[in-house]
């Protein structure tokens, strides 16, 4: 990755590679924002990662807030004595802070406030694929769409700018095709952060109780005619191809746009494209005239048909006769998944019905006989995961026997064989709650596994209602000292602040003590036997337990060991091992591969866990020495 | 189809630093003035999972991704995954393939061995004849670490001479983003990748 520091550079019109979440991070530097916030959610997580690095140097305030409406919260407080501020999230993020969000939109900010939402179609590290657009619509709150990092860095100083001339907070909303492609960006130059600021006592204002908010909803109102006029001559809103016959428009934003252009090429279609940046309010007029200009319009968007309805909507007053094709009435693009060109251009093939250039059904029979018996390689705990230690011992203990309510993070991926640990996920802290509804409707032993950062994210609530409503439920925290799933950020756990700082720790187990949890113990889950005897007792309890699994995350432990120069032994199979495969059957750990029916220990990957050893009946595994 | 366009697609496992090396692809490019998009896929796809990173060069190009077929170098960090990427490679296509056997765990869950090469490389013939294999794991541990064997690619990828980049941008960028402590070790590593196609005399 690179040096952070290359966002810190002060020559205006330098052309850096940068990551779309990069250039967000510079286009904060360069709108002198004062204070980031987040927590961590892939694709957004490099945007506020990047100015963690480089906060101290360039003079802002940065932190991992403990979960996304806490950092909306934060954000918004200083926006609101007049500093500049940006949160960024994932699409699920911002369902965590939308009830901090709408109301938010009513008391309105004082400092340039953007709020990233990067989208994730395709569910790449994602569980699911919401469009977030749509909380532009629900909120009242100015939306833009950058599609490639150059328009991401530029879109962050629009949406402060829009931001401070509505004093409403704005939404920059990204995919993860914008978040995560890197491209070419022009610097402009950097701003001084502001830091401080003054809080204006405003009761009217800030103080949403029903007196206050009727009228502030209409104040609202009111800033949104001005947001459409704001749209109706952004840059950002614009013709940016003209066709020679008037006959078809495309009507594009974000990735999609990208897809849209060059599918058109790959077509030769001779058609406008009217490129939309600002999609909320959308410039209304802009497309009255588009929409008139035209016989047919095609609507490409990626996800909801959030345009389209819009479109058809302005359509029906004032241009009742153009043809608008996107995905509503037919679907010639489908509303899942992500888009490429190929899904675009058959999309626009039959609409126009051209042909397309090359013969890509060959290609795709061609490629599925190659593949057909291709093994899959789905993302798997590392090797060395201390997951996987915790999941086996808690396996190993209670059978088939009970009921598992998993949650966000890498532990997640504890529902591949062999560990097969994960009955029900749906969304951050949720295992605790759902575990006890469970445990509620069938009695049978139910255990909620939740991560370190997802823990002090949502679990909290969870755990007080478990401990009130005396629910019995095992709580295993599994922690990995780390926010690991998205690139190791700091959490409370930690003791490391978004600003490299030092902090006191939060402890899980005294957290879960002072919510008077009674049964609380901490065990290292590659002690096997100590940790049956912990998850024995957990489901003797009769009220909720805590079990507090703490073991470093192998990827950090494994550089750090590696930054310090001291080597990694990796064990090896002794000539006891009679193949049983014991060990690769319990465990499915990546560095345990069979060759020629036996077994062996990949030396790269092994990083000497040695939960293998605990596994093995025949103890043939061992050091290198 | 356009020719003003050139496409690389990396796939690997996660782990490999395929996107260290569209990175570095894409920073030398930006370098040279051109016009450059890389896509990445960060997060949960990355543990241990197969990860294909796609560097697109050229002045009107705009979406990250490659359409399929369209590949003009395949980079194969690993070769069940140069088999899982064919979907992008045509008779143009320069597949350039680490040897580098990465076991998928559900071979080991089914108790099978990895599939032999010549499979393999059948395979890709079925979409191109230009392949070239190379000893990464050998050629880094000879640069100072098996960690480099994504640098020993891209010396290989200069040395086919088919990449619109200069080699001295290239070296540049490897020493601009790998950790400087490694500089020496990973331009070493690039320069017995070029080596070793070069001595090779394949014309592709």
């Amino acid at each position: 990755m690179p040096d952070p520091r290359v966002l810190l550079g002060d020559k205006p019109e330098k052309r850096v590679l940068l990551l779309g979440n990069e250039a967000i991070a510079r286009g904060a530097l360069e709108a002198g924002i004062g204070v980031v916030t987040t927590y961590p959610g892939t694709p957004a997580s490099e945007i506020a990662d990047s100015i963690s690095e480089i906060a101290a140097d360039a003079g802002l305030y940065m932190e991992y807030s403990v979960n996304e409406i806490v950092a909306v919260e934060v954000a918004a407080g200083a926006a609101s004595c007049g500093v500049r501020a940006l949160t960024a999230m994932k699409h699920v993020g911002l369902n965590v802070a939308s009830d901090m969000v709408m109301t938010l939109a009513y008391a309105g900010v004082r400092g340039g406030y953007v709020i990233v939402t990067a989208d994730d179609p395709e569910c790449y590290s994602s569980q699911n694929e919401q469009d977030n657009r749509f909380y532009a619509l629900l909120s009242n709150l100015p939306c833009l769409e950058p599609s490639n990092p150059q328009e991401a860095k530029d879109m962050t100083l629009t949406a402060i700018e829009i931001s401070e001339k509505l004093e409403l907070p704005v939404l920059l909303r990204t995919t993860t095709r914008v978040s995560h492609t890197r491209g070419p960006v022009t610097y402009g130059k950097l701003s001084t952060p502001n830091l401080k600021g003054k809080f204006i006592k405003d009761v009217k204002r800030l103080v949403m109780v029903p007196a206050n908010s009727r009228p502030k909803h209409e104040v609202l109102l009111r800033a949104m005619e001005k947001a459409k006029e704001i749209s109706e001559t952004s840059p950002h809103n614009n013709v940016v191809r003209k066709s020679k016959s008037k006959e078809l428009g495309i009507i594009s934003s974000s990735s999609a746009y990208n897809y849209a252009t060059e599918a058109a090429d790959l077509l030769g279609l001779d058609a406008s494209i009217l490129k939309l940046g600002m999609t909320h309010p959308l410039p209304e007029k802009m497309i009255e005239e588009y929409l008139k200009e035209h016989r047919k319009v095609i609507i490409v968007e990626e996800l909801e048909p959030y345009l389209e309805m819009q479109v058809k909507a302005i359509a029906k007053d004032k241009a009742p006769d153009v043809d608008i094709c996107g995905k509503m009435s037919k679907r010639y693009f489908p509303k899942e998944g992500e888009f490429s060109t190929l899904v675009v251009a058959k999309g626009l093939a039959v609409i126009t019905g051209k042909e397309l250039p090359v013969d890509f059904r060959k290609i795709k029979e061609k490629y599925a006989e190659v593949s057909k018996d291709l093994p899959a390689r789905p993302p798997i705990l590392c090797a060395g995961c201390p997951h996987r230690a915790s999941l086996y011992d808690i396996r190993k203990t209670v059978g088939d026997k009970a009921i598992f309510a998993t949650d966000i993070g890498c532990y997640a991926l504890g529902i591949a064989p062999p560990l097969n640990v994960g009955d029900i996920m749906i969304c951050m802290g949720a295992s605790i709650g759902t575990a006890q509804g469970i445990s509620k409707a069938t009695d049978e032993s139910t255990f909620a596994i939740i991560g370190d950062s997802t823990f002090f994210h949502a679990g909290i609530p969870g755990l007080i209602n478990a401990v009130y409503n005396n629910h019995k439920i095992v709580i295993v925290v599994l922690d990995n000292l780390t926010t690991a799933m998205t690139g190791h950020q700091p959490h409370p756990g930690t003791g490391v602040t978004g600003m490299r700082s030092a902090s006191k720790k939060v402890l899980i187990e005294k957290v879960a003590e002072g919510c008077g949890v009674k049964y609380v113990r901490v065990v290292d889950p590659f002690k096997v036997s100590e940790t049956e005897t912990a998850v024995k007792e957990a489901l003797q309890h009769p009220g909720p337990s805590v079990l507090v699994f703490r073991a470093p995350c192998a990827l950090v432990a494994v550089r750090e060991k590696r930054s310090k120069g001291v080597r990694i032994e990796a064990y090896k199979t002794t000539d006891k091992c009679t193949n049983c495969m014991a060990c690769i059957r319990l465990l499915g750990c990546p560095a345990l591969t069979v060759e020629n029916g036996k077994v062996n220990i990949d030396e790269t990957l092994c990083t000497a866990c040695g939960l293998c050893i605990s596994v093995c009946p025949y103890k043939a595994i061992g050091g290198n020495s | 189809m356009k020719t003003d366009e050139f496409n690389i697609v990396l796939s690997g496992v996660g782990g490999q630093g395929t996107l260290l090396a569209a990175e570095i692809l894409g920073t030398a490019a930006v370098k040279e003035g051109l016009n450059v998009r890389v896509s990445e896929i960060h997060g949960m796809a990355q543990r241990g999972g197969a990860v294909v990173s796609t560097v697109r060069i050229g002045e009107n190009v705009q979406a990250p991704t490659i359409l399929e077929g369209q590949a003009d170098v395949l980079i194969g960090f690993e070769p069940i995954e140069t088999v899982r990427s064919l979907r992008f490679a045509s008779e143009k296509t320069v597949v350039l393939m680490s040897d580098e056997r990465i076991s998928p765990s559900e071979l080991a869950a089914k108790e099978m061995s990895y599939p032999d090469m010549e499979g393999i490389v059948e395979k890709i013939h079925r979409f191109t004849g230009k392949i070239i294999i190379v000893e990464t794991e050998k050629l880094a541990r000879e640069a100072g670490s098996t960690l480099s064997q994504n640098i020993v690619l891209l010396g290989a990828l200069a040395a086919t001479e088919k990449v619109p980049i200069k080699n001295e941008s290239l070296i540049q960028a490897v020493e601009a983003l790998v950790p400087s402590k490694h500089v020496n070790m990973n331009v070493k590593a690039f320069e017995l990748g070029y080596e070793y196609v070069k001595k090779m005399k394949v014309h592709v």
